[in-house]
């Protein structure tokens, strides 16, 4: 290694450790004894898990962003796929359209969007609802959803379709049991980014959240403007091996599916 | 019976069937972006009377005309910090193999894993009065006292470009990952020595992956809420923030209405300006 | 047509069909009926309009005009899962989410044959294509050969009397092609099926097909046995699409061509296929039928040679006539070992050789 790269690896890793330190270094202060944040740790309680836990407040809002973020998810995957089949099975006009459509959501700052459906929200009573939420979360979700999935979509040869037909499916069929098992994988992982991206959101969530309808990210945005306990760290930890399960869980699928594929498989 | 739509006229789907399976998601973006957004923006030209009257004041008074340049000077300052730490990062990913790649793709795709809120916690935690980076300035003698790092422009800019720059990493590793070997090579054998082989070879190639990059991370700094709100100081404001206090506190929708069209309007240019060089599915690099 | 028995194949007829893409006719009036049983194939470069005339058959192209009628029953507006018909893709296209005998039980499963009886037939069509015991793999696992194998398999298991098959053996390697060429063959007088084959090889479909379908431009140019259409082909196209063809500018007086060099050689009756007017006209001579005659000869044509090539059993024997037109002639290599570029010798056309098309040359 010559000295040049050398001082690219330094840097480069000196960036990592910028990107990685700040997400890292709050993990254990959730196990701080005191009721501010501070690094090291002093001492060591589980208090404020059971804090979290034990808080019906917490309970309320995590429940209603996993809601949220549950009904965001399949909403985007339904309607996401079915879009993007239109498209790569020759929308031709549409497709401008749909993808200057798609792109908006991304240019558009999330605190226009989140101002605009507060006023559009007030008028229809969808404030701080489910219904709301849903809505909101699947417009700045959904280009995720189609991206991926869409890739997915355009490597799946159009052939395979028109063998299905000719041996007797309809193009439902067709689909059903030839292209949507090809591209499950993408749709799912689709559906998981849309989860994430609405579980976390906090520009929305800010504007539309009532007095007692408030999404996760709502209310640690509020206890880290007010006073910044060990809580949140606490709820780092617990979204952190969530994550681990989640990401664990998909590799397992994946090697499943690879297996079933691979190997002999009866009907 | 949703079959009927599918009913095959060739290998293509009948005009019906792409209508029926469009129409959800031409719904939602109507509804829950197109329709809201234009109603809001109408209320800044139409209420109290029809009048350019908000928008005027926007530019006339210096203390919103400060907040919009603030914002332009932060998303620029972001931008430019994001692809000094990123260029780099994306290099060495493409020069590396198997392992090394995997690791730094995590390292870069870990914070997508985390919430942005336990993000700007951290910061706060590491900026504030007897926070580690406070302490870590007095014990190598740079300061003797504690000094403000919070609630300060400087702490925003950080952490947003904390944040951020993780997206400027992918599109121009995607662009530098398709430029085959061989035009090293090339250019050497023409007799460019590595800078001219960067400046004359690479960087042209790479170009639009960085402007990709460079574009998403301004236009998203532009509208940046959460982390000036809670990081930021109340008297150096970015327009996000303006806008918020505005509607949550002095009730002043056609104002604020016209705030949010000037920021439409800035990421609506520049969009365009760019679109041929901002593909949104490029932008994706390697990460879907 | 699901209870198991060998079906007898499908007469189909085509009826001025045409299918229009915008303003290109990508086909254009073709009428031709196919006998019960029949192998026919499609044969033209691309852009003939095979294709299309063969997705229609199978409904994934809905024809502009005309008709489709398979055993007299009009099936043009039917969609493809509607029509029984078998079909083998370009590419495999097995499904590869499912197992090969996942694959071949498809359209049983389509049929909603019950699952026992699915996987017998299935593993049936499998030994049928010689691949017994390969039931359990992923597609992926085979070889392109077993891969098409199992396609076929997919596409006779439901007895359909029609099989379609699109180029299907295009990529395949040369050994593996000339065999499945003769599995396909085999199929086909087992099953008694009528296939309808597309391919750009001329080879390949002298080979198969009972009649051969020549298009240029979404136009039927000449449908007719193999040896007819390499020996009496219609017109000059299908004449030089098919093997090598000399085209000798002429004029014709009704009895006599005369060459550009002032030959005139007298044309028997049968080298008309079709009538041809006096005047401008092409003669046109395969270059294995050429001959190498002495100078004394009556019908000897002085050639200046250019080149000679050796090829094994065969050398091409390349020169130029009097008036410079290019004439080509393959020849057993045990008569050229004299022969050199630039030096003159004399060839001849035996009467039964020559063909004479009107106009000018393709």
């Amino acid at each position: 290694m010559n000295s040049r790269s050398l001082l690219l690896n330094a840097y480069v890793y000196a960036v990592l450790a910028f990107v990685l330190v700040p997400i890292i270094i709050i993990l254990p202060m959730a196990f701080s004894d005191t009721n501010y944040l501070t690094f090291p740790p002093e001492g060591f309680t589980l208090h404020w898990f059971g804090d979290f836990f034990g808080n019906s407040r917490w309970m309320k809002a995590l429940r209603f962003s996993a809601e949220i973020a549950a009904l965001t998810a399949l909403v985007t995957t339904v309607v996401g796929t079915m879009a993007c089949y239109a498209l790569v099975r020759g929308a031709g006009r549409i497709g401008a359209l749909f993808q200057g459509l798609l792109i908006g959501p991304i240019v558009v700052p999330h605190i226009a969007l989140a101002v605009a459906l507060y006023l559009f929200f007030q008028k229809t009573g969808l404030s701080g609802t489910v219904a709301g939420y849903v809505f909101a979360h699947s417009v700045i979700a959904m280009p995720f959803v189609v991206f991926t999935v869409a890739a997915a979509l355009t490597s799946v040869d159009p052939a395979l379709e028109d063998a299905a037909m000719s041996c007797g499916a309809t193009r439902f069929t067709a689909f059903r049991l030839v292209t949507l098992p090809l591209i499950l994988p993408n749709v799912l992982s689709g559906g998981l980014f849309a989860f994430i991206i609405s579980f976390d959101e906090p520009v929305i969530a800010f504007f539309l959240a009532g007095i007692r309808d408030k999404t996760l990210p709502r209310m640690m945005f509020d206890n880290i403007e007010q006073n910044l306990t060990p809580v949140i760290p606490a709820i780092a930890v617990l979204l952190t091996c969530l994550s681990i399960l989640v990401l664990v869980g998909a590799a397992l699928l994946r090697r499943a599916s690879v297996r079933t594929t691979a190997a002999p498989a009866q009907d | 019976m949703i079959a009927e739509f599918f009913r095959p006229d060739g290998r293509h789907l009948s005009k019906a069937g792409i209508t029926l399976l469009m129409l959800p998601f031409f719904a939602l973006i109507f509804f829950a972006f197109l329709y809201p957004l234009v109603s809001l923006l109408s209320i800044s030209v139409l209420e109290p009377q029809p009048t350019l009257e908000n928008y005027r004041k926007v530019v006339d008074n210096p203390i919103y005309l400060t907040v919009l340049l603030r914002t332009l000077w932060i998303a620029l300052l972001v931008s430019l910090l994001s692809l000094a730490l990123a260029f780099p990062v994306a290099w060495l990913m493409a020069r590396s193999k198997g392992p090394k790649v995997a690791f730094i793709t995590a390292c870069i795709l870990l914070p997508f894993w985390s919430s942005v809120l336990v993000r700007t916690a951290a910061w706060a935690v590491l900026l504030q009065r007897h926070g580690l980076i406070n302490e870590g300035l007095q014990l190598i003698g740079i300061t003797s006292e504690p000094v403000r790092l919070l609630y300060t422009q400087g702490a925003v800019v950080v952490a947003m470009t904390h944040v951020l720059m993780p997206f400027m990493v992918l599109p121009i590793y995607g662009a530098l990952r398709n430029i085959p070997a061989d035009y090293a090579r090339a250019a050497a054998i023409c007799g460019a020595n590595p800078l001219r082989t960067f400046r004359e070879v690479y960087l042209p190639l790479t170009m639009p992956g960085i402007i990709g990059g460079f574009i998403l991370v301004f236009l998203t700094s532009l509208g940046y809420f959460i982390t000036p709100a809670l990081l930021g100081s109340p008297q150096e404001m970015m327009i996000a923030t303006l806008i918020s206090q505005q509607i949550r506190e002095y009730l002043d929708w056609p104002f604020a209405a016209a705030l949010v069209g000037v920021l439409t309007l800035f990421v609506t240019v520049i969009t365009l300006a760019f679109s041929k060089v901002f593909r949104f599915d490029r932008m994706m690099g390697g990460a879907a | 047509m699901l209870d198991g028995r060998t079906a007898d194949g499908a007469a189909i007829s085509l009826r001025g069909l045409e299918k229009r893409f915008g303003s290109l006719a990508a086909v254009d009036d073709v009428s031709i009926d196919i006998e019960s049983g029949e192998f026919l194939a499609l044969l033209g470069p691309s852009g003939s309009g095979k294709s299309t005339i063969l997705m229609s058959l199978a409904g994934f192209e809905r024809p502009t005009k005309g008709q489709i009628l398979i055993d007299g029953v009009d099936c043009t507006p039917l969609p493809p899962h509607k029509r029984n018909i078998g079909m083998v893709f370009q590419h495999y296209t097995l499904f590869p989410h499912l197992s090969v005998v996942e694959n071949v039980a498809f359209p049983l499963k389509m049929r909603k044959v019950a699952k026992s009886e699915r996987i017998r037939r299935a593993e049936a069509a499998l030994k049928t294509v010689r691949l017994e015991g390969y039931g359990q793999r992923a597609p992926k696992q085979l070889s392109g050969g077993q891969q098409q194998r199992v396609a076929l398999a997919r596409a006779i298991v439901y007895n359909p009397r029609v099989l379609l098959m699109d180029e299907p053996l295009s990529a395949l390697d040369k050994n593996l092609r000339e065999e499945m060429q003769l599995e396909i063959k085999r199929l086909h007088s087992e099953l008694g099926i009528t296939v309808v084959f597309v391919t750009h090889d001329q080879g390949e479909a002298l080979t198969m097909a009972d009649r051969v379908a020549i298009l240029k431009e979404g136009r039927l140019q000449q449908i007719s046995p193999a040896r007819e259409l390499y020996e009496r082909p219609a017109n000059l196209f299908a004449a030089s699409f098919i093997g090598e063809m000399n085209q000798i500018p002429v004029d014709y007086d009704g009895g006599v061509v005369r060459l550009g060099g002032g030959q005139a050689i007298a044309l028997p009756q049968e080298a008309l296929v079709q009538p041809v007017p006096p005047g401008k006209a092409v003669l046109a001579v395969r270059p294995e039928r050429v001959r190498l005659v002495d100078a004394t000869s009556a019908d000897a044509l002085p050639v200046r040679l250019r080149d000679v090539v050796y090829a094994g059993a065969g050398t091409l024997v390349i020169g130029d006539l009097a008036d410079g037109t290019e004439i080509r002639a393959r020849i057993p290599s045990a008569d050229s070992a004299d022969l050199r570029a630039g030096t003159t010798l004399h060839m001849g056309f035996p009467p039964g050789a020559m063909l004479l098309y009107g106009g000018g040359a393709a």
